[in-house]
């Protein structure tokens, strides 16, 4: 039965693998087109530098993932990711709690807010999109109340987060960490193929027996939980928790997800897509500041990219289906 | 067969990626008869009518549209032809009214504004030249399916459809609603409509076709007139001869052991006071109007929905109440009525659907058993013998009978012993259910209990031990299956209206 | 007949006693308004951003020595927000409306509201397009971008490369302190402006945009940000280069700007005074609310604060 596939051709092999990596594609396009057009672009430096850079979109973006692979949607990651480094940084200097306790406590705030969302979607029946939107607008006046609108300085553990270990810079480590993981939750765990089954017909999953409720708890938590840990983390490269900090990144992250290949009405996704639609978003802004391209230019650059990308991908998927 | 055919496809094949679902087929629709298309799901039928309506087109073979060949490269060119189709999913809004939907894209208006009483007057006519008599202003999803159908048969005739496609029109009917289609059916034929026509059920091929064309693997096997005896007609489907539609076991039913036992099971609004126990290799059927509460029943005793009070018991043990994990602990079972809706998930892989209600409990500290959940469901595939690809193919991609036998194999991976089947072959061809069937028969050979709730009354004869029968939420009676006809089930189950499918409203 | 006379004069009678219940009333409000404090309201963009919050601690300060009821609000960024609550200074007993403005266009329609209904406004920061103000209250953004370049200038010794970091794309802060400094800058012909990117006022963008803009120019030895909180997303962005090899300057004059040029990270930034702003406009408002007349346009004078007299500002 399984003998139709295996007998093609290895040409067969390489269009499949293309026509299932839009996103990669699309990168490597726009790659080749920076390298041409600038010779800073591919350099050592720079892309050490993109990889810092996308550092917190992407882990942000893992977190996304989560959610919408399970059929939902968190509009709260970039208020969260300001709520958790700025409460992380309020432990420290206000109350006088060991900085790597601070840390985690800025990663347990995150924790909380994500599962409150997720406790909102599941047994407050709201949909994901109002009690994240809510959420949205707590953790950034939470933020503000804390803070009082002011930045406040960080531990040197969350420091440590924004500094280099010998060449290596830390973001990159724990981008590469992140998305271990991640991968890890989403392809190698009950909890991960709950989220596909979740998503891609919840009832479905609920008349197979998977707790259906405790599973988008669980989701909305970790996607809180990688919030927070992408806030330590531009915390840590600023050396301070900004109380304006990540405002608009629940966009990127979304966009970097769907540029990866997801659907947004659930049941498809992964990380290695997210990771390169997070990737596009970075290289692309690089690439403009290097090409020096004017403020205004660069939005409608960025837009459309982002179209074609998703575009592209509807198309493709189109006519391998008819 | 002297005058042109209102439309033939000759020759035609088709690829999809690099499988030939058709090879060299030719099917026509004459003026004034019903042309059957037969055959197994996975056959070919449904590709075959989309491209007599436009949505594919065909790599080999013409098309022919009064003699004349057409191409088809859309939905509209076809419309424009007079071709329509009734799908299963039919292609109504039902937040809006009948005359709304039947007028679709050509609202009549006034001074730009939407002129109401034209709108009605003309969708009245649409309705009468079916015989059908509903206030035009009701909202289409406050309908039966039934009536929905047509309503959408209204609204194809509305825009001058000489060729009528029917997917499957009675599948969700019940036998007094498919008799009033058919009445609709003969009164086109006579204006001269052409129709073709696809059902499973073999019985209503004689008594609304003309003449049949059967398909198996894509292949054009035979055009036969339509009082051909069904047992042949199985033979040409599914290349073998099918000795019994319904196959008989021999197996006891060990009446000493109460494997599901449920007593006074109430909730309001669905069901009242409902009792009864099935034994270690029972089949029971529930027959039944639909609405008559036989799905709640089945959903309550799965965990999907909580009840008021009452208690369901299996091998003893009192279940929790709206718990599907306690169920499944108790080695519950469930397909239900809506495969697509509620059995699975569609973009989600053979395997993944096959191991949905085991991935957790075979996981070993929240890391499933990848390996040998492949090997289980590989096992159960072959078993139930799915036809697909291969195992990692999306559910999606499946014929009807094939997915069918997927939230099957769902619970056979799991073991369970006690199986709550809703309308488990609604949709399913003629092969696909005998091996539902046969497959009933193992379960309940191997000493499981088995519930079967279905609509097709000569199903429930023919596999069920005992059945009982449910009117407006409650059990109305029982029979044991050696003294139950289908007249008595009947009487059951409208016994209230003095058991008549003839004294009808319409 | 009889009786509808009755019935008019009896109309008449209660329209006469509810006008001057009415007229009386705002009698009272206006007599014992010379006791009890005045009320106004300070209608801000956002207070999301420490410049605000250092104008509106100014203005409350300013309202408390003068004895001001004064009504903070914070329309968080979205004009739709101000426009409400613009609106709410209709219904009560305010006296007089300072305001800044979300968006300079969008601010026209609720505030000539406002002037229909008496209510003398005054703008601080921004403008309002299309309405009348009774006093405009800012910092003068081009000479304070003209003020950046001379120090920028004199930080690098007149000559080499610079970047320009870019507010939000199209605000009137944005343009007016890019206009200052592009006119300050043509005064030396040694320095070329390599690069002009937007970071969006933001702290963390510019630290991208500037490690990004370094790759393309690593022989920049200034950087202007059009505020400190760029200026310090740069400074995050070089590293032990900020204030030795590429000096940077700045805008605004914020707490951590100033804590920055005592470090010796930043090299100048241009002094804003947000608190005298604030302060400035509450006494603007009062002499509006009390009928004298002020002055249309008060200026408040940018500074330019270096290391050398960093001490008097810095708190």
């Amino acid at each position: 039965m399984t003998t139709t596939v295996k007998a093609h051709k290895p040409s067969f092999k390489v269009q499949r693998f293309l026509s299932n990596n839009g996103a990669l594609v699309g990168l490597v396009v726009l790659c080749v087109v920076l390298f041409i057009a600038t010779p800073d672009f591919l350099t050592g430096q720079n892309i050490l530098n993109i990889g810092i850079q996308v550092s917190t979109v992407a882990v942000l973006a893992f977190g996304m993932t989560f959610v919408i692979v399970a059929g939902g949607i968190d509009l709260s990651v970039g208020s969260v990711a300001a709520l958790s480094s700025m409460a992380g940084g309020f432990l420290f200097t206000s109350s006088g709690v060991p900085g790597w306790l601070a840390l985690v406590g800025g990663l347990l705030i995150g924790l909380i807010a994500g599962a409150v969302n997720g406790l909102a979607s599941a047994y407050g029946k709201l949909p994901s999109f109002i009690a994240t939107l809510a959420m949205l607008s707590v953790a950034r006046g939470l933020t503000l109340v804390i803070s009082g609108g002011r930045p406040i300085a960080t531990s040197p553990e969350v420091s440590f987060l924004g500094s280099n270990i010998g060449a290596i810079p830390v973001p990159i480590m724990v981008l590469v960490v992140a998305a271990g993981i991640a991968w890890f939750i989403l392809n190698r765990t009950v909890l991960g193929r709950s989220m596909f089954a979740v998503g891609g017909n919840s009832e479905a999953a609920r008349l197979s027996g998977l707790p259906v409720k405790r599973i988008v708890v669980t989701v909305f938590a970790l996607s809180g939980l990688f919030a927070a840990l992408a806030g330590l983390l531009l915390a840590g490269r600023l050396d301070s928790a900004q109380p304006q900090a990540a405002v608009g990144y629940e966009l990127d992250a979304i966009a970097a997800v769907v540029i990866g290949g997801a659907s947004l009405s659930g049941g498809v996704g992964r990380i290695s897509g997210t990771f390169v639609g997070a990737l596009v978003l970075v290289v692309i802004r690089n690439g403009l500041n290097l090409l020096n391209v004017t403020s205004f230019w660069q939005q409608v650059v960025i837009g459309l990219v982002i179209a074609l990308a998703v575009g592209f991908d509807v198309l493709r998927r189109k006519s391998r289906r008819s | 067969m002297i005058e042109t055919p209102l439309i033939t496809l000759e020759g035609v094949s088709k690829t999809f990626g690099t499988v030939q679902v058709i090879t060299d087929v030719t099917v026509d629709v004459r003026a004034g008869k019903v042309q059957v298309l037969l055959g197994e799901n996975g056959a070919g039928k449904s590709t075959l009518i989309k491209m007599m309506s436009g949505v594919y087109q065909p790599d080999g073979g013409r098309i022919l549209v009064d003699g004349i060949a057409v191409s088809l490269p859309n939905a509209h060119a076809a419309e424009k032809l007079g071709i329509a189709t009734i799908h299963q999913e039919l292609n109504l809004v039902e937040s809006l009214s009948i005359a709304e939907n039947v007028m679709m894209g050509r609202i009549p208006t006034r001074f730009g504004m939407v002129d109401r009483k034209a709108l009605r007057s003309k969708a009245r006519d649409a309705l009468g030249r079916i015989g059908l008599d509903i206030d035009v202003d009701t909202l289409v999803g406050d309908l039966g399916i039934a009536r929905q159908q047509l309503v959408e048969i209204a609204k194809a005739l509305s825009i001058d459809a000489r060729i009528l496609i029917l997917d499957e029109p009675t599948a969700a009917l019940t036998r007094h609603e498919t008799d009033n289609l058919f009445r609709v059916v003969a009164e086109l034929r006579a204006r001269g409509v052409g129709m073709l026509f696809i059902s499973h059920h073999l019985d209503e091929i004689a008594e609304i076709g003309d003449t049949v064309v059967v398909l198996r693997d894509g292949h054009f096997v035979a055009e036969v007139s339509a009082s051909t005896p069904q047992a042949e007609l199985v033979g040409m489907m599914v290349g073998r001869s099918i000795d019994e539609q319904y196959p008989r076991r021999s197996s006891p039913v060990d009446t000493s052991t109460a494997v599901l036992k449920v007593t006074g099971l109430s909730a309001k609004g669905r069901f009242q006071d409902i009792g009864f126990t099935v034994h270690a290799g029972e089949v029971l059927g529930i027959a039944g109007l639909v609405g008559a509460g036989r799905t709640e029943v089945i959903r309550a005793i799965a965990g999907v929905d909580t009840y008021d009070s009452g208690t369901i018991s299996v091998r003893g043990q009192v279940l929790k109440k709206g718990s599907v994990g306690a169920a499944i602990a108790a080695e519950i079972g469930h397909v239900p009525e809506d495969r697509k809706g509620l059995g699975l998930v569609l973009d989600a892989s053979v395997n993944d659907n096959l191991g949905y209600a085991t991935l957790a409990s075979s996981a070993r500290m929240g890391l499933p058993d990848f390996s040998g959940q492949r090997s289980r469901a590989g096992v159960i595939a072959e078993t139930l013998r799915i036809r697909m690809l291969n195992i990692d193919q999306p559910v999606r991609l499946l014929s009807g009978g094939n997915q069918q036998k997927v939230v099957f194999g769902r619970w056979i991976l799991a073991q369970s012993t006690v199986l709550l089947l809703d309308e488990p072959t609604r949709g399913v061809d003629v092969g696909a259910k005998v091996e539902i069937y046969e497959l009933i028969n193992s379960i309940a050979a191997a000493g499981g209990a088995v519930i079967v709730v279905s609509s097709e009354l000569p199903e429930v004869l023919g596999i069920s031990d005992r059945i009982i029968v449910m009117r407006d939420g409650r059990i109305a009676g029982e029979v044991s299956v050696s003294e139950a006809t289908q007249d008595t089930i009947m009487t059951l189950a409208t016994s209230d209206s003095n058991r008549s499918s003839q004294t009808d409203e319409d | 007949m009889k009786s509808s006379v009755f019935q008019k004069s009896a109309t008449a009678t209660v329209i006469a006693a509810l006008v001057i219940a009415g007229v009386a009333g705002c009698n009272r409000v206006s007599t014992t308004g010379a006791d009890s404090p005045p009320k106004i309201m300070l209608a801000l963009s956002t207070l999301n951003n420490p410049f605000f919050i250092e104008l509106r601690d100014g203005a409350v300060a300013e309202a408390k020595k003068k004895n001001v009821n004064l009504i903070v609000v914070d329309a968080q960024n979205d004009s739709a927000n101000q426009a409400n609550q613009l609106a709410t200074a209709l219904s009560g007993s305010t006296k007089a409306v300072i305001v800044n403005p979300v968006d300079s266009d969008a601010t026209g329609a609720p505030v000539t509201a406002l002037n229909k209904a008496n209510i003398p406004v005054i703008a601080v920061d921004r403008t309002v397009n299309g309405a009348k103000v009774a006093s405009f209250i800012a910092s003068d953004n081009v000479a304070g971008g003209m003020q950046a370049a001379k120090n920028l200038a004199a930080s690098i010794g007149g000559k080499g490369s610079v970047l320009v970091l870019q507010g939000v794309a199209g605000t009137s802060a944005s343009r007016d302190r890019g206009k200052g400094f592009a006119e300050g800058i043509k005064a030396y012909p040694q320095i070329t402006v390599v690069a002009e990117q937007t970071a969006n006022f933001d702290r963390a963008t510019a630290l991208d945009v500037t490690t990004n803009l370094l790759q393309a120019h690593p022989g920049v030895t200034g950087i202007f940000a059009e505020n400190d909180e760029m200026a310090l997303g740069a400074i995050q962005a070089l590293g032990s280069r900020a204030g030795t090899s590429i000096m940077v300057a700045g805008f605004d004059g914020t707490d951590n700007g100033l804590a920055a040029i005592k470090a010796g990270t930043l090299t100048s930034t241009i002094a804003q005074q947000p608190g005298k702003l604030g302060a400035l406009a509450v006494d603007q408002a009062l002499a509006a609310a009390t009928g004298k007349k002020g002055s249309s346009i008060v200026a408040v004078p940018v500074v330019s604060v270096t290391k050398s007299n960093v001490g008097q500002y810095i708190k």
